[in-house]
């Protein structure tokens, strides 16, 4: 059961106090040995965004990503049969990277190696002079990766057979999201940033608002944080197993600049029109383990996720979902203006958190400390560290 | 300025003088014209945008986009520029300049305007 906290600033429920008050370890976040740990334990078999259906909207259309963590490219594509697949973007000859564009629309993919040409169900189709080879092409086929879609969203898992779908994994969530307007999104604004430091560092910064005030004095401070709620603390936190959300805390007098006032002015009458103004989950902040939020804000309905690259280095990938190619000039101007200002508070973060990464690196601290209203972090803490733990009991009872 | 005045649908031609360095075809174009912009170039922009950008939506809502003539199009950039640059005058102010060093960083990939 939920213990939610009620109001901003209430203090924490059974749930939140049941992982411990202590400070936690500052090693996990920049120490290279427990980050290969986390890449075996967690990121090689754990559901992980890393796109969305509009960006294959017909039969042939292909994406590809880079997922640095475990040195993967990964194809994903739409078949004639409207089935989104992914495989691993490697030809199963000589392993050369199959497939050198970023997106696009084929139904085929030839190596340019020899030539080798796969079809986007992943089937080997054609190999010149293959009667020298001593296998059937049967036994060729791109290497599948697990691929699953929940509101829209893409999530590959890498793990050859993953413990639980997707939605077994995403829980309650799925319900709610299939509600949301990211579903059912044909276009987005994307902005990537890349960050020397730690991802849960990375990640945790957009767990708790306590840094608002100090970060974001001007470009967020109207709206996030006010005289009733000085550090803008959300309203309640919740915790479905690995995953924990928070509801937003709505300022009930925000001070907004002219240009803001225009520009929402704008963006709010056009989502009225697509009828996507209000929904129950407006103000419901959902964190997804190990490395997704997603913000349910009609007028900034952002995802972002921070993939690791190294122990000390990560990129962010920050998506707002629209739905429908822009109406009009209005919905086109406040649909920019929505990103230029996300992308003002993202890029205070950035900076505020790669300083806190340069304190980190030295050793200095053997704990963080966490108060009450980051009790997000100590969450995201505590499950990395008991899917680590498991995987070292289950690496040493495999070993016995 | 006969010239820059034709740049534009009449009733803007305030804003002529703004098209050749705001008007950027993208929004990571426009994001940079802010960030390697001085203060100066910066509020003469907003000074001179910020009582037309209402207006030029009205007047740029009445087509479809994709019927802008060349004209409307160049002013729905410059409106697309006033969007990033009112965040530097409006809200970050004297501090513009330090966040400026930072968020090209903050790597703008795509926008539904760019399609």
């Amino acid at each position: 059961m939920n213990t939610p906290v009620t109001g901003p600033g209430a203090p924490p429920g059974e749930e939140a106090l049941a992982l411990g008050t202590g400070p936690i370890p500052a090693g996990p976040y920049y120490r290279p040995e427990y980050f290969e740990l986390e890449r075996e334990a967690i990121f090689r078999r754990t559901w992980l965004n890393i796109g969305h259906v509009c960006e294959l909207p017909e039969a042939g259309s292909f994406i590809v990503r880079q997922l640095d963590f475990a040195s993967a490219s990964i194809l994903i594509t739409r078949g004639k049969d409207g089935v989104v697949r992914a495989f691993h973007n490697v030809c199963t000859h000589r392993g050369t990277q199959l497939v050198a564009e970023q997106e696009g629309l084929k139904s085929t993919f030839t190596c340019p190696y020899h030539a080798w040409t796969f079809s986007n169900d992943g089937q080997l189709r054609a190999a010149p002079d293959f009667e020298r080879f001593y296998v059937d092409k049967a036994q060729c086929s791109l290497p599948a990766v697990a691929v699953d879609v929940c509101a829209g969203l893409i999530f590959v898992n890498l793990d050859p057979s993953p413990k639980q779908g997707l939605r077994e994994f995403l829980g309650p969530f799925v319900e709610q999201w299939e509600t949301l307007p990211v579903g059912d999104a044909t276009t987005f604004s994307e902005y990537i940033y890349e960050i020397d430091a730690n991802w849960k560092l990375t990640y945790d910064n957009f767990q708790e608002n306590y840094h608002l005030r100090f970060i974001h004095p001007r470009s967020g401070g109207g709206g996030a944080v006010g005289p009733d709620n000085p550090f803008g603390y959300p309203m309640d936190y919740k915790f479905y197993g690995e995953h924990r959300t928070q509801t937003i805390w709505t300022n009930p007098a925000p001070k907004l600049s002219p240009a803001q006032m225009v520009a929402f002015g704008k963006l709010v009458p056009a989502l009225m029109q697509r009828g996507l103004m209000n929904h129950p989950y407006g103000r419901a902040y959902w964190a997804v383990f190990p490395n997704l939020f997603m913000i349910g804000t009609p007028t900034q309905p952002f995802v972002h996720y921070v993939m690791p690259i190294s122990a000390t280095r990560s990129r962010g990938v920050i998506r707002i979902y629209w739905v429908g190619d822009d109406m009009n000039a209005s919905e086109r101007y406040g649909r920019e203006f929505s990103m230029a200002m996300a992308r003002d508070v993202h890029s205070e973060d950035r900076v505020v958190i790669e300083a806190g990464q340069r304190g980190l690196n030295s050793g200095a601290l053997q704990h963080i400390h966490l108060q009450q209203q980051e009790v997000l972090l100590r969450h995201l803490m505590y499950h990395v560290d008991a899917k680590i733990q498991a995987y070292k009991a289950e690496q040493a009872g495999g070993a016995a | 300025m006969s010239t820059q005045s034709s740049l534009l649908p009449a009733g803007f031609d305030a804003l002529a003088p703004f098209v050749e360095y705001w008007a950027a075809d993208t929004a990571a174009g426009r994001a940079r014209c802010r960030d390697l912009s001085d203060e100066a170039s910066r509020v003469a922009f907003y000074n001179a945008a910020n009582e037309l950008v209402p207006k030029a939506l009205a007047c740029l809502d009445k087509r479809p986009l994709d019927q802008l003539d060349e004209s409307e199009q160049r002013l729905m950039r410059l409106v697309l520029s006033f969007a990033h640059v009112a965040m530097a005058v409006e809200l970050q102010r004297e501090e513009e300049p330090r966040h400026a060093r930072y968020r090209p960083y903050m790597r703008i990939t795509r926008a539904p305007a760019d399609l």
